[in-house]
């Protein structure tokens, strides 16, 4: 490598910096595995196996297929194989008026809809120029923080079911969760009506302003949930069977991941300090101060610490801001009575919020020389574990198929919003 | 958007571009991978964000009308814009930027392949080429990611009409 390379020592971990990335140096891994390794090169002894995982297995986190070659039950290759839930939403974009794109969006990203709002509403308001207001700005930010909450216990509850019932044994963790979690989705739908796909963001501000009373529900909310984090925390921090399954499993390279596009809490376990909430602020998120929890083992255990910890900062978030919600109103511009009525000049624009998951990006290119000002000419949504996916054929061969099925759970793949 | 300043003068020295807009300098296809590798390399854009193509159909020339008084619409060709993102991670300042560029691409030819440069290029010029028929060459794998195998046809080229019926799934 052509880069500059400095090695330092930091609180007991040796850090290396090639190419003004900081990254732990026992993560390092290069040459990485070939994912296009051709498997006829393989030991012409081995007695080589092709296993098809998926689509329909309650593993694959939705309809993933994952076609493995296995040398007894060892992974010597993996291919990903997507598109089972392809359902043309760029193309449907390209035929809606940008108001009418929030609630398609939704169902992409179905773990956390209130994200999905959030990135394509930022970004056809930067390109028609609206500004947001600052109760809109707080009450978006606020939403965000407990929709990530929600998210990342979907995902403890989900992760234990992958790992056989390894956390608090059978689906106890599940149970768990979910319970929690509803709780979340009572709050939304005192918000907004609904309890899932909220269509409550609008270009230039939102649909619902907070209710009477609501605040001190989210913080009655926050703090029984914070209690249970920390039960849950007690569920694994000495249980043999998780960690077993956990330490050392999937340790993902830094600076493949970077190269790969992945962001978000992978990223973070590995060791990189990333987090586009304090490093490219949007919203209300300049007005805080943020502590982003990192780690530097890039294994499965990592990865589960670092949603933890983002756990109990979203929720301290999200009570911190309630506190300062400003008074004012929640939308700039006049109720949409007609879908055509929010209207972009010439332009593209790329928008990028920190969803659960990662970097969750929008690109939409406006062309009004083709007479269409009310339509995105080009909408491209940048899913941040279609990216996170990429990582599976490099992290599965050597480990096995029990292995592999824990180390897709904690890259945490949605694959609504995979395949779009 | 400003774009950095590290960036504008790789963009004159390469390209030789001395105004960038918004979305991009248009980098000549034979200098797109020395470009992409200069930017990963000596600018350490490592982070690889995100590549967008965007299909333009032809438009066919209107002559000027002096009786209706129209002025004269010059015709354009049948092509594809590829845009690229990609983001420089944050520094000692915690800034983060992202720079983007783009390549034009006339329909039925090919663009070089940046899956060498950045890993994390493979999958996403897949989908670009399943979807819109963007051909990355000397692509590692240029295979449909999204549509069944035995489709035929990119959907989100722009002449392509969703209302039409396509085998066999209507």
């Amino acid at each position: 490598m052509s880069y500059e390379v400095s090695e330092s020592v930091e609180e007991g971990v040796q850090l290396v910096t090639v190419g003004g990335v900081t990254v732990p140096l026992g993560l390092t891994q290069a040459p990485w595995p070939d994912p296009h390794m051709d498997i006829d090169s393989y030991d012409p002894d081995a007695d080589l196996m092709a296993l098809n995982m998926g689509p329909q297995h309650p593993s694959t986190h939705g309809v993933l297929r994952v076609k493995l070659f296995l040398d007894g039950e060892v992974c010597v290759k993996a291919v990903p194989y997507l598109g089972y839930l392809h359902r043309g939403v760029e193309k449907l974009c390209e035929k809606l008026t940008y108001a009418q794109l929030t609630p398609i969006v939704d169902k992409n990203d179905y773990v956390s809809p209130m994200m999905n709002e959030l990135a394509i509403n930022m970004a056809i308001e930067k390109l028609i120029g609206a500004e947001v207001p600052p109760r809109a700005q707080y009450i978006r930010t606020i939403c965000a923080e407990i929709q990530r909450v929600a998210s990342h216990l979907l995902w403890l509850g989900t992760f234990g079911l992958d790992m056989g019932g390894a956390i608090g044994g059978g689906a106890s963790i599940f149970m768990h969760t979910f319970r929690e979690r509803e709780m979340i989705l009572d709050l939304f739908e005192e918000l907004t009506g609904c309890r899932f796909h909220y269509n409550t963001h609008t270009p230039g501000g939102n649909r619902h302003d907070i209710p009477a009373g609501w605040d001190a529900k989210v913080r009655h909310v926050m703090d029984h949930i914070s209690q249970r984090v920390e039960e849950y925390e007690d569920f694994v921090r000495d249980n043999p069977v998780f960690r077993a399954r956990t330490v050392g499993v999937g340790v993902v390279d830094p600076l493949l991941a970077i190269e790969l596009g992945i962001s978000g809490p992978i990223l973070r376990a590995s060791g990189v300090d990333h987090d586009l909430r304090r490093d490219d602020p949007y919203m209300a998120y300049g007005d805080i101060e943020l502590s982003v929890p990192v780690q530097t083992a890039g294994d499965c255990m990592a990865r589960y610490l670092v949603r933890l910890a983002e756990m109990k900062e979203s929720m301290r978030i999200a009570t911190t801001l309630l506190d300062g919600v400003p008074e004012g109103p929640i939308c700039s511009l006049k109720p949409v009575k007609l879908p055509g009525a929010v209207k972009a000049k010439e332009g593209s624009t790329y928008c990028a919020i920190e969803s659960p998951r990662g970097e969750l990006g929008t690109y939409i290119v406006a062309n009004t020389e083709r007479r269409e000002h009310a339509h995105p000419y080009r909408c491209k949504l940048r899913p941040p574990s279609m990216h996170a996916l990429q990582l599976l054929p490099y992290l599965a061969p050597g480990n096995n198929i029990s292995d592999i099925i824990v180390v897709l759970g904690s890259l945490d793949p949605i694959m609504g919003e995979v395949d779009r | 958007m400003s774009l950095p300043g590290d960036f504008l003068v790789l963009c004159r020295d390469r390209l030789g571009i001395e105004e960038v807009s918004d979305e991009g300098p248009m980098v000549p296809r034979e200098q797109l991978v020395a470009f992409a590798t200069a930017l990963k390399d000596e600018l350490d854009f490592r982070f690889f964000v995100t590549v967008v193509s965007v299909h333009y159909p032809e438009v066919e020339a209107v002559p000027a009308d002096e009786e209706k008084g129209t002025e004269a619409v010059p015709g354009k060709p049948d092509c594809t814009q590829v845009c690229y993102r990609v983001r420089r991670l944050p520094n000692a300042e915690r800034k983060t930027v992202v720079v983007p560029f783009r390549v034009y691409v006339p329909t039925g030819e090919t663009t070089p392949s940046l899956a060498g440069v950045w890993v994390g290029a493979d999958w996403q010029e897949r989908e670009q080429y399943d979807l819109v028929g963007t051909v990355f060459a000397d692509h590692p794998d240029l295979r449909r990611i999204m549509m069944p195998e035995d489709w035929v046809g990119h959907p989100l080229r722009r002449d392509y009409a969703i209302e039409t019926a396509h085998f066999p799934w209507r």
